[in-house]
C-alpha cells in the first residue's frame, strides 16, 4: 500500500532568512501582479458581472457562436463556449443590457428538437448601481472577517511575534490565490469570495497548530515542529485533495460556483503549506532563540 | 463501558437519528403541510423533505429596491386631510398625479412620498415648497409601511397568476439599503418582471369630444379600481373577444351610468368609436382600458349597452366588460384588479435578477451531489493512506459525513431552501471537520500507546484547544457575512458556521470517544 508520509524536513540546514526570503518574495510578487492590475485596469482584480453590473446568458443553441453576438440589441462583451455541455455558450453583456432572455428566444435557433423556451438556460443579470453596493459590501465583510480572525489570534497568543506571523500567513494565503486568478483569468465572484474567507479558517488551524506546539508543549524545537507538520500537513493535504477532486467533477460538469471555490482554495491552500512551514516557522523560531532572550 | 463515558456518542447518535427523521419522514418540518398564507416553500417532490432553492430547482428571483422617494418631517397645517395634501403636492410636481403620492400623517412626523420615476430629489423639494410645505429631508426610497404594502400586494399578485410556490420577501442590507426580492419557482424572467415593474394601475377612462367645440377632446377616469363588486375569469368569446366581466358596485354604476349619459355616450356616440392607435387623432367616443397611463384597449359604446344606460336597467345589473387585445393581457388584467395596485413599482435598474431553466436546475442538482460523494471520496482515500489503519480513519469518515447528516437534517427541520452556495459550504465543512479529527487523533496517538482513559482524557484536552481556537476563528471569520446579504455568501457562511458548531459540540468530542474506545479496549 502507497502510505503517504510527511517528510521530516531539517530544519537546521536553513537560517531563517533564507526560510523567510522565499515566501516573501513569492508574497512580494503578488502584490506586484495585484498593483499592476490596479494601475492598468482600475482594480487590483478581474470583477465578475455580480460587481461590476451586467448581465450573463447561458443559452444552448444551433446559431454558430460567431453569429451570437449579432443577435442582441446590446453589446457583448463576451462569449464562451461551456465545455461540457454541446452547443452551449455563456454570452456576457455590459450593465446596459435589456431582455436579453427574450432576444435570445426570439432571434436564436433551437437546437434540432428542443422547445424555443428551453433554450435559455440561465440569466443572471445585476445592474451597475447595485453591484458597487455588492462590491462594498463584499470587501467590507472581508475586511472584517480579517480583522476580527486577527483580534481573535492576538487574544489566544497574547504575544506578538506569534501573532504576527499568524496573521502575515493568513494574509498571504488570500494575497496569492487573488494574484493567481489574476493570472488564470478568474474573475472575482461572491463565490471566490467564498472561498478567500474559507481560506482564512483553513489557514490559521494549521499556524494554530504549529504556534501551539511550539510555544506551549515541552521539547525540542525541532521535534515539536515534526510532531505539528505531521498533523498539519495531513490536515492541509487532506483538504486539498477534496478540494482539488471538487474543482475538477465540478469543472467537468459545469458547475462555476463549485469549480472557482474549489480552485481558489486549492491556490491557497497550496500557498498556506509554504506560509506556515516556511514563513511562520522562520519567525517562530527566531521568537524562541533570538526575540525571547533579547 | 458504561453510559456515563459514552455519553458523547450516545448523543451523536441520538443527533443523527433526529437528522435522519427530520430527512426522510414524511410530513416532518411542515412538507406536508404547506400551501397555508405564510408558506412561500418550493414545492416538495423528492422523496425527502429537503427544499431546494432557485439554483436546484429552477425559476426567478428579482431583488430590487423601490422606486420612490421620501420627504420626512412635512410641516402639515392642522385638520388638513392627506388627500389635500397629496392633491397640492401632485399639482406641484410635474408628471405626478395624485395616485403617485402618498401622504401618511402621524404625530411623530409627517411623510411624504413620491413614487413616480425619474423625478430628482431636487425637483420633488421644490414641488413641495411650492405646494406650501416644509420638510426636514429627502431620502431615496419609501416608508416602511408602504414597503410592506408593497409586499402584501405582490404575493397576492403571485398567488393571482397561479405561480405556487413564489415568496416575496423583504430585505435590509448592512448599510441600510432596503430591497425586496421576489422568488418564482418554474417562472420565466419577463413574466415576473412585468408583474413586478407594472403598478397595475387599471382605470377605465371615457374620451369624448367636447359638445361646444367638436375638436377638442375631454377625458374622464369613469371606473377605477374600488368601483367593482365582482371580478371575474379572463375568458375569450367569440362575441367579444378576450376579456374581464365585472360588476360594478351601486354607487359607481350611478356614476358611472350618469357620466355615460352626460357625455353624450347613449345617443351620438353609440358605436362610434375610431381609435386605431395612440396617435389617432379624432377617435369618437372611447372608452379606454389604462392600465399604467397606458391604453390597452378601446371600445365603443354597443346599443344594448346605451340602451340600458338610458332605461336605468344598467343600474340594476350593472356588469360591465374589460376588453383586451389578447388573452394574456386579460389574464394580467385580472390580476391587477384582484390584487390591487402597487403604490410603487420596483426599480429594475438598482436591481438584480436571476433566472434558472429548471432542467438546468436538475442537472446541478444531481451533479453536485456527486461532487460532494467524490470530495468525500478524496478525503478518504487520504486518510487511509495517511494512517493506513481502518481503525482510526474509518471513523473519522463517518464522524465527517455525520455531521452532513445533521446538518441536512437541520436544513429540512428549519425549511431551509437548499442552494449552490450551501452544498460548497457542506463540502467545506466535510474538509473542516476532518481536519479537526486529524489533530485529535495525531494527539491521541503522538506519545505511544494509550493505556488508560486518564492518558488519553488528557491527550484528548490538549487537541482540543487547538480544535476550539481554530473553530472560534473560522466561526468569526464567517460570522461577517452570515448577516450581511450577500446573496451565494450568505448561505455558504451559515452552513459553515453550524458545520463548525454541530463539530465542536458533537461529533468531534464523539469521535475521541469512538478512538478511545478502539485503542483502549486491548
Amino acid at each position: 500500500m502507497v502510505a503517504f508520509e510527511v517528510p521530516e524536513v531539517d530544519y537546521t540546514k536553513y537560517t531563517n532568512r533564507q526560510l523567510a526570503a522565499v515566501p516573501l518574495a513569492v508574497l512580494a510578487l503578488a502584490l506586484l501582479i495585484l498593483a499592476g492590475w490596479y494601475v492598468t485596469t482600475g482594480a487590483p482584480v478581474a470583477l465578475g458581472t455580480e460587481f461590476t453590473g451586467g448581465t450573463e446568458l447561458r443559452v444552448q443553441t444551433a446559431t454558430p457562436s460567431d453569429e451570437l453576438s449579432d443577435q442582441f440589441d446590446a453589446e457583448v462583451v463576451s462569449i464562451s463556449p461551456v465545455q461540457t455541455a454541446d452547443d452551449t455558450y455563456i454570452v456576457t453583456f455590459g450593465p446596459d443590457a435589456e431582455n436579453v432572455g427574450d432576444q435570445a428566444r426570439n432571434n436564436l435557433q433551437p437546437v434540432e428538437g428542443q422547445s424555443e423556451d428551453d433554450m435559455v438556460k440561465s440569466v443572471q443579470g445585476t445592474s451597475a448601481s447595485f453591484g458597487q453596493n455588492t462590491q462594498r459590501l463584499a470587501l467590507y465583510g472581508l475586511g472584517v472577517a480579517f480583522a476580527g480572525m486577527s483580534v481573535l489570534v492576538f487574544l489566544m497568543f497574547r504575544t506578538f511575534v506569534p501573532s504576527i506571523a499568524v496573521v502575515i500567513s493568513a494574509f498571504s494565503d488570500i494575497v496569492i490565490p487573488l494574484a493567481l486568478m489574476n493570472v488564470l483569468g478568474i474573475d472575482l465572484s461572491l463565490g471566490t469570495v467564498a472561498a478567500l474567507l474559507m481560506l482564512i479558517g483553513y489557514s490559521v488551524d494549521s499556524d494554530i497548530l504549529l504556534n501551539n506546539h511550539i510555544l506551549r508543549r515541552s521539547g525540542d524545537f525541532y521535534e515539536s515542529t515534526y510532531r505539528a507538520m505531521q498533523t498539519g500537513v495531513t490536515m492541509t493535504v487532506t483538504s486539498l485533495s477534496a478540494m482539488a477532486v471538487m474543482a475538477l467533477v465540478a469543472y467537468v460538469f459545469g458547475i462555476d460556483l463549485l469549480a472557482s471555490i474549489g480552485i481558489v482554495l486549492v491556490m491557497g491552500l497550496a500557498a498556506d503549506l509554504m506560509n506556515t512551514y516556511m514563513l511562520n516557522l522562520s519567525l517562530l523560531r527566531w521568537y524562541k532563540y533570538e526575540g525571547v532572550a533579547q | 463501558m458504561s453510559i456515563r463515558d459514552n455519553w458523547r456518542v450516545l448523543l451523536l447518535v441520538v443527533f443523527l437519528v433526529a437528522s435522519t427523521f427530520a430527512i426522510f419522514a414524511p410530513g416532518v418540518g411542515g412538507g406536508g403541510e404547506g400551501g397555508g398564507a405564510d408558506s412561500f416553500v418550493a414545492e416538495n417532490d423528492g422523496p425527502t423533505n429537503l427544499q431546494y432553492g432557485l439554483e436546484l430547482s429552477g425559476g426567478t428571483r428579482i431583488r430590487a429596491p423601490v422606486d420612490g422617494q421620501t420627504a420626512y418631517e412635512v410641516e402639515v397645517s392642522e385638520g388638513e386631510r392627506p388627500g389635500e395634501v397629496e392633491q397640492r403636492v401632485a399639482g406641484n410636481v410635474s408628471g405626478a398625479d395624485a395616485a403617485d403620492v402618498t401622504a401618511r400623517l402621524s404625530p411623530n412626523g409627517t411623510t411624504v412620498e413620491l413614487t413616480v420615476g425619474n423625478v430628482s430629489q431636487e425637483e420633488f423639494g421644490s414641488g413641495l415648497e411650492a405646494a406650501g410645505y416644509e420638510y426636514d429631508r429627502i431620502e431615496d426610497g419609501v416608508t416602511d409601511e408602504t414597503r410592506e404594502t408593497i409586499v402584501r400586494i405582490l404575493r397576492d399578485k403571485i398567488s393571482q397568476a397561479g405561480l405556487s410556490g413564489g415568496q416575496v420577501q423583504e430585505v435590509t442590507t448592512a448599510d441600510g439599503n432596503n430591497f425586496v426580492v421576489i422568488e418564482m419557482p418554474n417562472a420565466n424572467q419577463t413574466e415576473v418582471e412585468s408583474l413586478v415593474t407594472e403598478r397595475g394601475q387599471v382605470e377605465v377612462v371615457a374620451v369624448f369630444p367636447e359638445e361646444d367645440n367638436g375638436s377638442e377632446y375631454s377625458r374622464d377616469p369613469v371606473l377605477q379600481q374600488g368601483d367593482f363588486n365582482s371580478i371575474g375569469q379572463a375568458t375569450d368569446s367569440p362575441e367579444q373577444g378576450p376579456h374581464v366581466p365585472l360588476v360594478l358596485n351601486d354607487e359607481s354604476a350611478d356614476n358611472f351610468s350618469s357620466a355615460m349619459r352626460e357625455h353624450g355616450f347613449t345617443r351620438e356616440g353609440v358605436q362610434s368609436c375610431r381609435y386605431e392607435n395612440e396617435s389617432t387623432e379624432d377617435p369618437g367616443y372611447c372608452l379606454y382600458t389604462v392600465v399604467d397611463g397606458e391604453t390597452v384597449y378601446a371600445a365603443g359604446m354597443g346599443a344594448d349597452l346605451a340602451r340600458s344606460f338610458e332605461n336605468g336597467d344598467f343600474e340594476q345589473q350593472p356588469s360591465f366588460i374589460m376588453q383586451t387585445e389578447n388573452m394574456s393581457e386579460a389574464r394580467e388584467l385580472q390580476i391587477h384588479l384582484n390584487a390591487g395596485s402597487l403604490p410603487a413599482s420596483l426599480n429594475m435598474d438598482d436591481g438584480t435578477s436571476y433566472f434558472l431553466a429548471p432542467s438546468l436546475a436538475e442537472e446541478f442538482k444531481l451533479y453536485s451531489l456527486i461532487t460532494g460523494i467524490i470530495a468525500a471520496l478524496a478525503v478518504t482515500v487520504a486518510v487511509f493512506l495517511r494512517y493506513g489503519d481502518p481503525k482510526v480513519a474509518a471513523p473519522m469518515l463517518v464522524t465527517a459525513l455525520s455531521e452532513v447528516v445533521i446538518l441536512l437534517g437541520f436544513a429540512a427541520a428549519i425549511q431551509l431552501p437548499l442552494d449552490l452556495s450551501h452544498i460548497a459550504g457542506f463540502i467545506a465543512v466535510i474538509g473542516t471537520g476532518v481536519d479537526d479529527l486529524v489533530i485529535i487523533a495525531d494527539e491521541v496517538m503522538a506519545e505511544g500507546e494509550v493505556h488508560s482513559s486518564r492518558v488519553f482524557r488528557s491527550r484528548f484536552r490538549k487537541a482540543f484547544w487547538v480544535i476550539g481556537a481554530a473553530a472560534a476563528t473560522t466561526i468569526i471569520a464567517m460570522s461577517p457575512l452570515a448577516v450581511l446579504s450577500l446573496g451565494d455568501l450568505q448561505g455558504f457562511a451559515i452552513v459553515t458556521i453550524l458545520g463548525v458548531l454541530v463539530g465542536v459540540l458533537v461529533t468531534r468530542p464523539a469521535y475521541g470517544d469512538i478512538l478511545r474506545a478502539l485503542l483502549t479496549s486491548k
